[in-house]
């Protein structure tokens, strides 16, 4: 599903969460949305989600206002770690209400997805740990085939396996039913490789959106002797810098077409790739 | 190559280039999906299906619309064609440089290459 | 089969559970008066008072436990606010009905032990046999228990402790319910405060007052969840 954003903006009394979020994202697509602690993002998707309503602004899915649109919301799902959609009895009876509540509910999909996070289907819910609720949560938005599903730190409390087993699922899923997905996560280098857009946002307002492997190849880490470094870097987005010595590593944000890369080689710099958890730590302004 | 702008998607086009160059794919073999690859990879499909879209724009791949991707019969000799174009600067002005580097005559290096000439 | 609303299924399902338990408890302790003294009264008439405080119960969790769970599966709160409402007013009368259902097996077991079965409040039954006014009277007294528990839980779910405000509300519902049925019994000083006037007897009027606070804690509740957020925090 389309979802079409424009000048949003949440607040919680004094607390600005959005402060005017304008961007579009097309269908279709798994969609990376990254942020710090407290940068908005939960406050997005909840809102995309109709679990509240804006402040100002416009939150449309498929063109139209979600807030309280039954056709929208029907096709739109929201796991999270309240667990609101899980909360409820056994895992049983969280099934059936999902089976009754969504109408593209796959329950032999479901069932085969417990097995694959191996979680019994007597257990209560609320007494299993938190990495099986996450997980039992990770079923219910998958089995739900949403056309547009979000999953907000869905990974809290899952061991690696767990999250592997997620991400497979996902993927399998996803290329099974093609549909829209939102993943905020705070684990960047797993789940990076999922995404195909990347959404960063910061202090409620947006950093950044970018196809993934664009993202990637725009970070460049540039590395020789200090003044050599200095002299290529002067005039191009230099998100930061590490020294060693008389060496020093700047990181660059920017496209460098080949006629750059030659200088660089040739002025016997290194150029080298970024991982995606570096350009965001950069791109968010670093540790406060 | 300057750089690893981005490694799985590199990764995935490079082997498929090793498959062909030693034979393991063979001219108008199909190859595996992008989903297969996406699977296997966990990746997301759309990254796995650039670096198909990258091999067939290198000529090593063609599209069969419907059923899927295909090894070009003359991918090999394209691939043996863009190797031996790199080779003296991807391969023997690094080792050049590397000798120079440690002290090592290039005559001695010389002298190492026909005496594997002759073996 | 499904059911109309897999609300109304899942609370009916653990009403009756309830009711056997209550049944059964209800019958351990007559039948231990009847052998350790002598049983002149209805036991099921005090054992299902505890039935308001579970009509309230079920008022509470419909907002707090399963609003989120609804709005969360992609349920507009309008739809949710609909279901809900169905669900109370098909609930109560079920609630009275397995209490109707209640005093009629007790006055079997007491017509075989020979018996009486003597009630020991007011009501707008003389006998606990009279079956249509018994599901009137305990119809009026838990649609407004359960709409209490609604309001209220709905208040605390939007409000944390400014909930507490909702208290007095709720209360005021369950009064208005006591006074059309009439009873005078458990709180008539409040009722005749609270109205300034003595409610006559008559059934329209009972129906009427029981009607009124039903819906007007149903759309006491609506206003609070209309657009509530769902919280950040669990529950």
């Amino acid at each position: 599903m389309r979802i079409d954003v424009r000048d949003l903006v949440l607040r919680y009394g004094e607390t600005t969460a959005l402060d005017g979020l304008t961007f579009t994202l097309e269908s279709g697509k798994i969609y990376g949305l990254l942020g710090r602690n407290g940068s908005g993002k939960s406050s997005l998707t909840s809102v995309l989600a109709a679990f509240r309503r804006q402040t100002s602004g416009e939150a449309l899915v498929d063109g139209r206002p979600v807030f309280e649109n039954a056709d929208l919301t029907r096709r739109i799902g929201l796991v999270r770690d309240e667990g609101e959609a899980i909360t409820i009895g056994t895992v049983e009876d969280a099934l059936y209400f999902a089976e009754g509540l969504r109408p593209n509910w796959d329950a032999g999909y479901a069932r085969s997805l417990l097995e694959t996070f191996g979680i019994p289907p007597k257990a209560n819910v609320k007494a299993m740990s938190k990495g099986q609720r996450s997980a039992l949560g990770v079923v219910v938005g998958l089995a739900s085939r949403t056309p547009l599903t979000m999953f907000d730190e869905a990974h809290l409390g899952m061991d690696v396996p767990s999250r592997q087993a997620f991400h497979d699922a996902l993927l399998a899923d996803y290329m099974a039913h093609p549909r829209t997905f939102v993943l905020a996560s705070h684990l960047i280098e797993e789940a990076a490789p999922l995404f195909e857009e990347v959404l960063i946002i910061d202090r409620g307002r947006l950093v950044v959106q970018e196809d993934a492997g664009t993202l990637l190849s725009r970070g460049v880490s540039v590395t020789g002797p200090v003044a050599r470094v200095d002299a290529f870097t002067a005039g191009l987005t230099v998100l930061g810098a590490r020294d060693l010595g008389p060496t020093r590593s700047a990181m660059v944000y920017g496209d460098l077409d080949d006629t750059r890369r030659r200088e660089a080689a040739e002025a016997g710099l290194e150029l080298g790739p970024v991982a995606m958890q570096e350009l965001f730590v950069h791109l968010t302004g670093g540790p406060r | 190559m300057f750089d690893d702008r981005s490694p799985i998607y590199r990764q995935i086009a490079e082997r498929i280039k090793a498959d062909v160059l030693s034979g393991t794919l063979r001219g108008d073999e199909q190859v595996m999906s992008t989903n297969q690859y996406a699977a296997f990879y966990r990746i997301n499909p759309a990254t796995a299906a650039k670096a198909f879209q990258q091999l067939v724009d290198e000529g090593v791949l063609y599209k069969k619309r419907g059923i899927g991707m295909f090894v070009s019969p003359e991918a090999p000799e394209v691939l043996r064609a863009g190797r031996r174009e790199r080779f003296f600067t991807d391969v023997v002005d690094p080792m050049v440089a590397e000798a120079r580097a440690i002290g090592i005559p290039l005559g001695e290096v010389i002298g190492r290459i026909e005496e594997l000439e002759g073996r | 089969m499904r059911f109309p609303s897999r609300l109304l299924a899942a609370n009916m399902v653990f009403a009756l559970l309830l009711w056997g338990v209550l049944l059964a408890g209800v019958a351990l302790v007559a039948a231990g008066v009847a052998v350790f003294g002598t049983l002149t009264e209805s036991t099921w008439e005090k054992g299902v008072q505890l039935a308001r405080w579970y009509a309230l119960f079920v008022g509470v969790a419909l907002v707090r436990e399963y609003l989120p769970m609804y709005v969360a599966h992609g349920v507009t709160r309008r739809q949710f606010g609909a279901q809900a409402a169905v669900t109370a007013t098909l609930f109560a009368p079920f609630l009275a009905v397995l209490v109707a259902v209640g005093y009629l097996l007790e006055a079997g077991a007491y017509g075989l032990a020979g018996l009486s079965q003597t009630l020991d409040r007011a009501h707008l039954f003389a006998e606990p046999t009279h079956v249509p006014l018994v599901l009137a009277e305990y119809l009026i007294e838990l649609a407004a228990w359960l709409v209490a528990g609604s309001v209220i839980g709905a208040a605390f779910y939007r409000w944390d402790g400014g909930g507490l405000l909702a208290v007095p509300v709720g209360v005021g519902l369950v009064v208005l319910a006591e006074s059309a049925i009439g009873t005078e019994l458990r709180l008539p000083f409040v009722s005749r405060l609270a109205l300034g006037l003595d409610v006559p007897q008559s059934p329209a009027v009972t129906a009427g007052l029981g009607l009124a606070a039903f819906l007007f804690g149903l759309a006491l509740t609506w206003l609070v969840i209309r657009d509530v957020p769902l919280r950040n925090r669990p529950a």
